[in-house]
């Protein structure tokens, strides 16, 4: 009996040092590639550049592409996968997906842990917050004279830069606007107020004699929601719009400016007379929610994400969304955007670095992959890709009505949290300059860092 | 004085018997201290750094205690400590002595019922958090949530109620979902507590002429005493690391009103990239949980001797 305790115990001890062994080792290429993405193992093809050795790369990729049919999400990304590993021998690439909720635990987690992936999509505010603090690879190289003169949009440029280093490769760019709810906008009267013309631009006051004539009507008003960061680029370039003010300067942040004062103190007055929802216990996606089910008349935070997640949604509740740019004083709205793109983590292994770069700008130039994310290309070369799309020609109009990005402004997280924290406040009959002069210094000082 | 044969082989059984259970432990061991052991003296250590995403751990960025100075000067943390201990003092006792309550009454009831009632108590401790969280959202929204609609049937509120966006329902709605998910667990320990309660005892004290609630306060309380301080510490920890239903239903709001130190530590760890300041509020965390276990087996955990 003693003598099988003391072998079990020697297995059990063995294991252990194997799984040691195991968990700390490299693990051969060979078992880490799918048998059908293996690359050929030969020197670089017609396509040039790629490094001579093998060279393997990680790509954790939320969903980004809109995937056929009933296909699983992931499913074009590996196909993806497949014909690049194809074309480009030297290189094998491998792709993880992850989701949106949880992947700034996981990329911060890996960051800290020194296992995060070679090439990651995400949008400019956390990537070039990781840049900023040294953990990606610099892409100026990929930034040439003619691919900036390409996209021709300086703020959009900007975007993927931190500190003056281009940190994101951009594949497309969607505004985020406003969208309302036909049915309810056409029997209140509202829809008179509506400009459904051009780029669809409106003002202040229209938007003001509508939601007056919603409320008269008992339709449930959208609400500015606020419980959390979530879809919170909607509130802001909602407010910012109305007496057109702006969030930031580009140095500093502004929102407790005059005009920015005006349009928080004509919100709280909506919400007061019931003409605008108290969102405080919602973010955008339960704000979308409410949209979508046709509770509420209109919503602060849409796009072409918003609108196809929740076509199925509005379908059966018989909601038709009417897109629209915010309302404005003078009728110029300024719309904040997403711009898609990816990084490259800097692993300490510059063939992997070159690597990651010739797989971005082979996924970035291809306009199907362009169309799949929904948007629109950064490259004006790449011209329409979708002729024929009323709604897509109009979200065109809108890309002409972006603004600064500031986005990627130190201590934009930081601002994230004052901003939702103020509105919570203001809409609960706060203070409007107290707090907003309160949030705009703890979001500046919160700039150092 | 020489030692015996016999003694000598007793000696060396015993020494392998040692041995092979070190073996055996030593998987545990290692998980153990690799998982929980390191990472624990790491977040302390890493507490004493200006440490975040651009500046590691290094001399420059020791900055010695000057976290726990900021921490104890920071109104976000000291508000999120006072939340996180209204939850504590609320629910702790709450928990206990509902679970008690309900144990008490099914106890004797048949198998059948008895089964019954725990497994409707025990449900949403087996459910996901998420699907737990949808339900009550659902149930709290401020347009077409049941709880509005049921009370303005009633007629005792003539507008709705935005119950997780209002300063004054917000952390009792918090309380609310976590009493519902934290009773399953204790109501079954007590089931089995008090089905090992020795009987004679208690039918001594009933020919003896004692009240159902000397019996229970008597007899019955002091034998389930010690489930009731694992009850006691388990619902304690558990409601301090709360974060889960924070993240999921409120952020914290409104106006920080239910923000809990659990999720002010996440959000300055995962949003704001300040691992050392974060840390730190770790450090305090577990320092005041150690702290008040220790109290709560001081005060309970005495000998029960008829």
């Amino acid at each position: 009996m003693k003598k099988i305790q003391k072998a079990l115990a020697l297995m059990l001890a063995l294991c252990m040092v194997l799984a040691l062994s195991a968990c700390g080792g490299d693990t051969p290429a060979e078992s880490k590639a799918p048998e059908a993405s293996k690359a050929p193992d030969t020197t670089p093809t017609e396509q040039g550049g790629e490094p001579a050795d093998d060279v393997e790369l990680l790509w954790w990729a939320p969903p980004t592409f809109i995937q056929d049919a009933d296909d699983p999400a992931g499913t074009y990304e590996q196909k993806l996968v497949e014909e690049f590993n194809a074309s480009h021998p030297g290189i094998t690439v491998r792709v993880e997906t992850i989701d949106f909720t949880t992947a700034s635990d996981k990329i911060t987690t890996a960051i800290e842990s020194g296992t995060a992936a070679d090439v990651l999509f995400d949008a400019p505010g956390r990537i070039i917050e990781y840049g900023k603090n040294g953990k990606l690879v610099s892409l100026d190289d990929m930034f040439t004279d003619e691919f900036k003169k390409d996209v021709g949009n300086d703020d959009l440029l900007t975007s993927c830069q931190g500190n003056g280093t281009y940190y994101m490769y951009p594949i497309s760019a969607s505004p985020f606007y406003m969208a309302i709810n036909e049915k309810m906008w056409t029997d209140s009267g509202a829809i008179e107020h509506v400009n459904l013309e051009g780029n669809r631009a409106w003002t202040t006051d229209d938007f003001e004699k509508a939601i007056e004539k919603l409320a008269a009507a008992g339709y449930n008003p959208g609400v500015l929601f606020c419980s959390g960061q979530g879809g919170d680029q909607g509130t802001r370039a909602f407010i910012a719009n109305l007496y057109d003010g702006s969030v930031a300067d580009g140095e500093k942040y502004t929102f407790n400016s005059d005009a920015m004062i005006q349009g928080l103190t004509k919100a709280q007055e909506w919400i007061n007379k019931g003409w605008l929802g108290n969102g405080v216990q919602y973010n955008g996606g339960g704000s979308i929610e409410l949209f979508a089910a046709g509770t509420t008349a209109f919503e602060f935070c849409w796009g072409t994400s918003a609108a196809g997640n929740n076509a199925a949604t509005m379908e059966s509740n018989g909601v038709t969304p009417i897109s629209l740019p915010f309302p404005s004083a003078d009728g110029k709205p300024v719309l904040e955007y997403l711009v898609n793109g990816f990084c490259v983590f800097d692993n300490g292994d510059a063939a992997k670095a070159e690597a990651s770069k010739t797989f971005i700008k082979w996924l970035c130039d291809n306009t199907e992959n362009v169309t799949r994310t929904g948007a629109f290309p950064v490259l004006q070369s790449m011209g329409n890709l979708y002729p024929g799309d009323a709604e897509k020609e109009l979200l065109v109009e809108f890309t002409k009505m972006y603004g600064p990005y500031y986005n990627t402004m130190d201590g934009f997280a930081n601002m994230r949290a004052q901003w939702f924290d103020m509105l919570q406040k203001i809409t609960g009959g706060g203070d409007v300059t107290e707090l907003a002069n309160a949030a705009v210094e703890a979001s500046n000082a919160g700039m150092a860092g | 004085m020489a030692k015996t044969p016999a003694r000598l082989n007793s000696h060396a059984l015993k020494r392998h018997e040692t041995v092979v259970a070190y073996l055996f432990m030593l998987p545990a061991l290692f998980f153990f201290a690799a998982f929980v052991i390191l990472p624990m003296v790491m977040g302390v250590v890493t507490s004493l750094f200006n440490y975040t995403m651009k500046n590691p751990v290094s001399a420059e960025t020791f900055i010695g205690l000057k976290n726990y100075i900021d921490l104890f000067q920071d109104k976000t943390f000291l508000r999120a400590m006072l939340n996180t201990l209204i939850l504590v003092v609320v629910t702790v006792p709450a928990v206990t002595l509902f679970s008690l309550w309900v144990s008490s009454a099914i106890y004797q009831m048949k198998e059948g019922v008895r089964s019954f009632f725990r497994c409707v108590f025990y449900l949403p401790v087996v459910t996901g958090t998420v699907a737990v969280v949808v339900v009550w959202k659902w149930m709290f929204d401020g347009y077409s949530g049941i709880l509005n609609y049921v009370l303005s049937a009633l007629g005792l509120i003539d507008k709705n109620i935005m119950w997780l966006g209002d300063t004054r329902f917000a952390i009792w709605c918090i309380i609310l979902i976590m009493f519902t998910t934290y009773v399953g667990q204790p109501i079954v320990l007590y089931v089995a507590a008090l089905g090992n309660v020795d009987q004679s005892l208690v039918e001594a004290a009933q020919v003896d002429g004692a009240t159902d609630l000397q019996v229970f306060w008597k007899i019955k309380w002091p034998q389930v005493m010690p489930t009731t301080l694992y009850i006691v510490v388990i619902t304690t920890i558990n409601t301090f690391q709360c974060f889960s239903l924070i993240q999921l239903l409120t952020s914290g709001g409104p106006e920080g009103t239910t923000n809990t130190v659990m999720y002010y530590l996440y959000t300055n760890a995962f949003s704001l990239y300040k691992y050392g300041y974060a840390n730190s509020m770790g450090v305090v965390l577990a320092i005041i949980i150690a702290i008040l276990s220790a109290i709560q087996f001081k005060v309970m955990s005495k000998d029960v001797s008829y």
